[in-house]
């Protein structure tokens, strides 16, 4: 049911996790424009249904598969891009805005990540979920997601001798 | 026990890129619209209870379907009513309708009139030629099994009363020569 306060509830809920939502979201998209559809289209999905963020293992799932429907949908349009962004580095868009050259080397590193250990990453530091929400949002068990964490963050200092 | 909190602490300092301006707007807007065409749905207006309380929905009864269902249900009574009426027996011969004698009953059936009398034949049998002891020519005898049924009505009250018996009638008939 409906109420007042939904429609602020609403703006407050979403300016505090379009950030972290749209990070997730690009793990699938090449451009933050595609990533800002998928996000839209999720956030408003969820909230017709739920008007809250208590169950944020729902809100990233349906992020994914909304992400997952985008990405069967313009398949080809998605391999397209994919070739010029191999092929071209710098035209894909940045997903973190860059401070430093350390910064930089962290960003490769992370972009070299299987994507099971980054979206877990993603979702986890970036998004500050429990590996309990992890796990229902990815629908594997909690252990699975803290060890795919733990992979990551272990490839990743492997990749970064500095830190 | 984490050894890798250095590098958690590094990844935090990491900003993501935030949405565009609009986005909070697109959204917005999809949530109307949303919400719109939901209401559309339901078959409700925003006009109809000036935007204050969302309207009832009150139970409609569908006068249609149930005079359908009724007209529906009445048709199969009186089909199955006709059904049983029907006699089941298929008759084979209807060997004659006599008018009902037209007799006065005595005081205690006064009230009911002959109504009819009915005489089935439902099998014939030719039994072969025969010679009678008192006839001289042979005779084909026939052997035929009826069902007559007597039918008497009270005309005031309407009721009926119906006599029905098997009976069998053998018949002789002369053979002519040519």
């Amino acid at each position: 049911m409906e109420n007042v306060a939904t429609d602020e509830n609403w703006k407050n809920c979403f300016s505090q996790l379009a950030p972290g939502l749209l990070l997730f979201a690009r793990q699938w998209a090449r451009s933050t424009a595609d990533a800002e559809d998928i996000v839209q289209e999720a956030f408003v999905r969820f909230w017709r249904k739920q008007h809250d963020i208590a169950n944020r293992g729902l809100l990233y799932a349906t992020v994914r598969s909304i992400a997952l429907d985008f990405l069967r949908r313009d398949s080809r349009r998605a391999r397209r891009e994919s070739t010029a962004a191999s092929e071209t580095e710098q035209t894909v868009q940045p997903m973190f805005a860059i401070e430093d050259e350390s910064q930089r080397a962290l960003v490769a590193a992370l972009d070299l990540l299987p994507n099971e250990q980054r979206e877990v990453l993603v979702m986890k530091i970036w998004n500050e979920l429990t590996f309990a929400e992890i796990a229902s949002a990815l629908e594997i068990s909690q252990n699975t997601a803290a060890s795919r964490y733990r992979y990551a963050l272990a490839a990743l200092k492997k990749n970064l001798p500095a830190v | 026990m984490n050894d890798f909190s250095e590098l958690e602490s590094q990844l935090g300092k990491l900003r993501p890129v935030q949405p565009s301006a609009d986005l909070m707007t697109r959204v917005e807007r999809a949530l109307a619209e949303a919400r719109h065409s939901e209401s559309l749905h339901r078959g409700e207006t925003s006009t109809a209870t000036a935007g204050v309380l969302p309207r009832e929905r009150r139970f409609r009864f569908n006068w249609l379907s149930l005079g359908l269902g009724l007209a529906a249900a009445a048709a199969l009574v009186l089909f199955t009513w006709i059904q049983l009426e029907r006699p089941a027996k298929k008759m084979p011969a209807l060997s004659s309708i006599t008018p009902a004698p037209q007799f006065s009953s005595p005081a205690s059936t006064a009230q009911f009139i002959p109504a009819g009398l009915t005489q089935v034949v439902y099998h014939t049998r030719d039994e072969g030629v025969h010679f009678p002891s008192n006839s001289e020519q042979p005779m084909r005898r026939v052997r035929s099994h009826t069902r007559e049924t007597l039918q008497w009505r009270n005309p005031t009250t309407g009721a009926s009363l119906r006599i029905s018996y098997p009976s069998e009638e053998v018949s002789l008939v002369a053979v002519t020569g040519q």
